[in-house]
């Protein structure tokens, strides 16, 4: 089981405090959003993670190796996008993945096969023969991604992994760190802007600001009983299930009651004739996020 | 570790061999031996005028075979500078300018592994450049004077070989220091030709001393085996003979020096380099 412990965590630049006594246990494997402002200090965590950085103070114990101690050794399990991905320009995509792999202890053939499989995850089968000079910031990020993925990591390590991509190309790349968490089999820690994405992709959010870990929570806790519908509601009058129905205009908040889920609520409008042209699941992240970063 | 090094090298050495420094330092080395080749030809009967102590009298076919290898071993002795620069200087403040190291640090690899391996890439290609005008100037050589080569060539090519890693070594050091591939570049320059030249100057002419020690100097042994003249300093004790025993071990001394402070310096810094 992987597991990934950060004790006592501090980073000065100069004067600047960039983290402040940063303490985290992570022993089973999920999928862990890093939350927070730009100079929140999230980037900074992932970098003295994957050794880019070092400690001022504390340490970081992956599988309980020492990172700084033991760099080679506690890096074996862990694969990383940190900030956007730039490689050797005169090199092709298969190249680089080659070298990763072969680092990471693959022969040539079992290399062979994972560049092509990773390939195909990543979208960059195409590109592969291509030299990385040539790839737009978005085919970097996908075989960042790839390379990251190679030799199938314990941790995954991301930091914005989603940024600079076009819609569809995020929506791809949070399809791929779903499959990834479904596995259940690693953990993932990644730093985004986005609540949404947060949200959509986590088991876990941590919200980090000012070098502080302010909010670290499960997901699953955060759900509110709130969602907002929009739709034709001429015909309700009442919903099984929705303690308190606030209507204004074609949209209306369903409060629900202890025991009552979205689907069973939705089901209900359904078969009442309501045509529901959207649904908003209201929870306490926003709320949150915005209570504690300032 | 083996493994891994030389995966590393592989890695390093097809990103050199592929680059733009690297044709352009092959075109510059084909202009510089089909340069040396027409000089060779048109001047090989003039050279006693180039010496002015004979005084253009006639010279034996041994000496005019020294003068000949000096020659072109003069110009040899500048082409690992240019090709250092080029591959050397960017070596490490890449890594930074160019955020590479976002990709390479997080490895499973020692920084040491990453650094030597890249160094002895960096010395590969160096080795391949100068190699090319080696290859002229051999074939040059028996053209013109048909018969073996001498011993002290040999000599030379291995002083040459320990000059392409001892400056190597020391682009690795200064590129370590920098963030920016610009001030690595420069900076390599005006040490070299600027810092190295003023220093020979004043301690030549003020002090009357050989400043034995510095790089320059030490790489002027390349071509003063053939004839014992230094044109980078006011030295007066020049020869027509080849450079004696000892300033030759002095001087390989001085690059062994410069290479294992430089890399060594090269190496602590890349070890606890961070990227912010």
């Amino acid at each position: 089981m992987p597991s990934l412990d950060i004790m006592g965590l501090s980073k000065n630049f100069g004067s600047l405090q960039a983290l402040k006594d940063l303490t985290l246990n992570v022993d089973t494997p999920q999928c862990i959003g890093i939350l927070g402002p730009n100079g929140a200090g999230k980037t900074t965590l992932l970098k003295i993670i994957t050794n880019i950085l070092k400690p001022s103070e504390g340490k970081i114990l992956v599988n309980g190796i020492n990172v700084n101690q033991n760099p080679t050794k506690a890096l074996e399990k862990i694969g990383a996008l940190v900030e956007q991905p730039e490689f050797y320009p005169y090199l092709t995509g298969r190249d680089t993945m080659k070298f990763v792999a072969r680092i990471k202890g693959m022969s040539v053939s079992e290399s062979s096969d994972e560049i092509e499989k990773l390939g195909r995850i990543t979208g960059i089968t195409g590109y592969l023969d291509r030299k990385t000079g040539e790839y737009s910031r978005g085919m970097k990020q996908r075989l960042g991604l790839a390379v990251s993925m190679i030799g199938d990591p314990e941790i995954i390590i991301l930091d914005e992994p989603t940024f600079g991509l076009d819609p569809r190309g995020m929506k791809e790349m949070r399809d791929i760190l779903i499959a990834l968490k479904e596995e259940k089999r690693r953990i993932i820690l990644f730093s985004t802007h986005l609540i949404s994405e947060a949200r959509e992709v986590c088991d876990r959010v941590i919200i980090v600001d000012k070098g502080e870990i302010k909010f670290n929570e499960e997901i699953s806790g955060m759900r509110g009983n709130k969602m907002r519908i929009r739709g034709d509601f001429n015909h309700v009058a009442k919903i099984t299930g929705a303690k308190e129905i606030t209507s204004k205009g074609n949209e209306i908040t369903v409060e629900m009651n202890p025991g009552a889920t979205r689907n069973s609520i939705l089901r209900e409008l359904m078969e009442s004739g309501v045509e529901i042209d959207s649904v908003e699941g209201m929870d306490r992240m926003e709320e949150v996020y915005l209570s504690l970063v300032q | 570790m083996a493994n891994r090094f030389s995966i590393t090298y592989g890695y390093y050495f097809r990103n050199y061999y592929r680059s733009r420094s690297f044709y352009l330092m092959l075109l510059l080395v084909l202009l510089v031996s089909g340069l040396m080749v027409y000089l060779s030809f048109r001047y090989i009967n003039k050279l006693p005028d180039f010496i002015p102590e004979l005084k253009g009298e006639a010279i034996s076919t041994s000496l005019k075979e020294d003068l000949f290898l000096y020659i072109w071993a003069f110009v040899l002795s500048d082409l690992p500078v240019f090709a250092a620069v080029f591959f050397g200087s960017p070596a490490i403040s890449s890594e930074i300018e160019n955020r590479t190291a976002f990709q390479i640090f997080p490895l499973p690899i020692g920084r040491s592994v990453l650094l030597i391996s890249k160094y002895l890439a960096s010395v590969s290609v160096t080795l391949i450049i100068t190699a090319i005008y080696v290859i002229v100037e051999v074939a040059t050589y028996t053209i013109v004077f048909p018969g073996q080569l001498p011993a002290t060539f040999l000599k030379s090519i291995g002083l040459l070989a320990v000059f392409i890693f001892s400056i190597s070594a020391f682009t690795f050091l200064v590129s370590s220091i920098f963030k920016k591939n610009l001030y690595a570049y420069i900076t390599v320059f005006l040490i070299y030709f600027v810092i190295f030249s003023a220093m020979n100057i004043v301690f030549e002419l003020i002090y009357s001393y050989n400043p034995f020690f510095l790089l320059d100097n030490a790489a002027s042994i390349v071509e003063r085996v053939f004839v014992n003249v230094s044109t980078s300093t006011f030295a007066v004790n020049n020869s027509l003979a080849g450079a004696p025993f000892s300033s030759i071990m002095v001087a390989l001394l001085v690059m062994i020096l410069y290479l294992v402070v430089s890399l060594v310096v090269a190496l602590l810094i890349f070890e606890n380099k961070e990227v912010k």
